[in-house]
């Protein structure tokens, strides 16, 4: 493939000069060399699993530096074994997912590349089944799913960055700076939030994953109404109204969007008995 | 009433309902009450748009609500939590507000009473290696979830993502 990209940018190279003088073709030569140069950089940028799960990992210990890990083994194996359920339902069932939840009050959720997703005890606090859960947990498993983090982190660092990072060889002796570098910008991302079309999507894909999941689709739509039901001023939600699109836009998307086609779905478990019965030991 | 509707959902095996803390919503369009959670039930009541209701409960896609001194079910997606007094919940308000809260704490990065997940930690990282250890110990394997699911009865389905819906402004205009 590498070999196939070098010999055409050569071609590339030498026709360059043998049709100098005839302007028609020098536009197509020069188009055909953009081309390949974005073909180049596309080779080089496109980041290996076992990459994506270095920078994910790299990530998720940052944001574990920010808010510890709830000490609870019984809900910290509950949500694990929703989570590694939902994602076995998905295009992605062998990443090393990892689920945690958060010893914080603050109302937010968090996904990191290569199959990380963290839940803050706040957020879970709201919540009244496991499909409500099961519908959060898929939402963040679709922005894994999606790269929606990876990409955004390869837009905004430096160019080249994630190529360089991309090329060199995993595991190498002492801190690797590249790595370094775009592990804190990927942290600095969920101070300042996705695109709002990835967070529509991974709602959109959410739902689904949850239906296919076996459990009522409607438990991720409930804990956005909840929310919306929520003092708008407490700031435990500040964060995640800051990097999330309006509850309102959310709900709204989803009403258009769930019409019609979940009824098949509609009488699918909530389990509300079995989460309770783990909330009510965590307490 | 209720109890019935509950008996009769667990007899079909049906997602149980939840009983919610008599929330406050406001309905987005013009919807039947309906005498229970299913579209060809009898309708109560017609609610026109911008009606105040208490949410009671949910089942799948449906909320439990009071309204006008009945009790019925309405679909839940034509709810939004609230009063709807309020104009948009987007960010302005709690954008201006978060932005105040984090001036006052910038400057330190160990401020007390900053939160866990302030902006503020997010944009100073410290990566806590020990706990990402402990967070791998803790995952599920894939046989140790297909368990778990097992025992709370739940069972794949299939079913494709569902495609991006047309821009808004095209369809309601």
């Amino acid at each position: 493939m590498n070999k196939k990209i070098i010999f055409w940018v050569l071609l590339g190279g030498m026709a360059l000069p043998a049709c100098a003088f005839d302007f028609g073709d020098l536009q197509k030569t020069l188009k055909s060399v953009q081309k390949i140069q974005q073909e180049v950089k596309q080779a080089t940028e496109d980041v290996s699993e076992p990459k994506e799960i270095e920078l994910g990992g790299g990530i998720a210990s940052n944001l574990l530096g920010a808010a510890p890990l709830l000490q609870n083994k019984p809900v910290q194996r509950y949500v694990n074994s929703i989570g590694r359920w939902l994602a076995s339902q998905t295009e992605r069932p062998d990443l090393p997912w990892q689920f945690g939840v958060l010893d914080d009050n603050d109302v937010n959720a968090f996904a990191s590349p290569g199959g990380y997703v963290l839940i803050t005890k706040g957020l879970l606090s709201h919540m009244k089944s496991e499909a409500e859960l099961a519908g959060v947990l898929a939402h963040e498993i679709s922005h894994v799913l999606r790269k929606h983090h990876l990409q955004a982190i390869k837009k905004g660092a430096r160019t080249g960055l994630m190529a360089e990072f991309a090329g060199q060889a995993m595991k190498q002796k002492g801190a690797n700076p590249d790595l370094l570098k775009l592990v804190n910008a990927g942290t600095e991302l969920y101070a300042r939030g996705l695109d709002k079309d990835d967070e529509f999507e991974a709602d959109r894909m959410g739902v689904v994953i949850a239906a296919r999941g076996g459990y009522d689709p409607y438990g991720l739509p409930a804990v956005l109404q909840t929310l919306q039901g929520l003092n708008k001023q407490d700031s435990s939600l500040a964060l995640m109204f800051k990097t999330h699109p309006a509850l309102e836009d959310r709900l709204s998307l989803l009403d258009r969007l769930m019409s019609g086609r979940f009824d098949s779905f509609e009488s699918q478990p909530d389990l509300a008995a079995r989460f309770k019965t783990v909330m009510d030991r965590a307490r | 009433m209720r109890l019935m509707q509950l008996m009769f959902a667990a007899s079909l095996g049906m997602a149980s309902s939840l009983a919610l803390a008599g929330e406050t919503a406001y309905t987005v369009r013009p919807v039947e009450l309906k005498a229970k959670p299913f579209a060809d039930a009898d309708t109560l009541a017609n609610l026109a748009e911008k009606s105040g209701v208490e949410v009671v409960a949910r089942q799948g896609s449906w909320n439990q609500v009071k309204a006008n001194g009945a009790t019925g079910w309405v679909k839940m997606l034509s709810l939004r939590f609230g009063d709807g007094t309020q104009k948009k919940t987007g960010d302005s308000g709690l954008g201006a507000l978060f932005n105040v809260a984090s001036t006052g704490s910038s400057g330190s990065t160990t401020t007390t009473g900053v939160r866990g997940l302030s902006e503020e930690k997010l944009r100073n990282p410290h990566p806590d290696p020990q706990a990402l250890q402990q967070l791998g110990d803790l995952a599920a394997s894939q046989a140790e979830a297909q368990q778990f699911a097992k025992s709370g009865n739940l069972s794949a389905a299939q079913m494709d993502y569902l495609p991006a819906p047309a821009k808004r402004g095209k369809e309601d205009e």
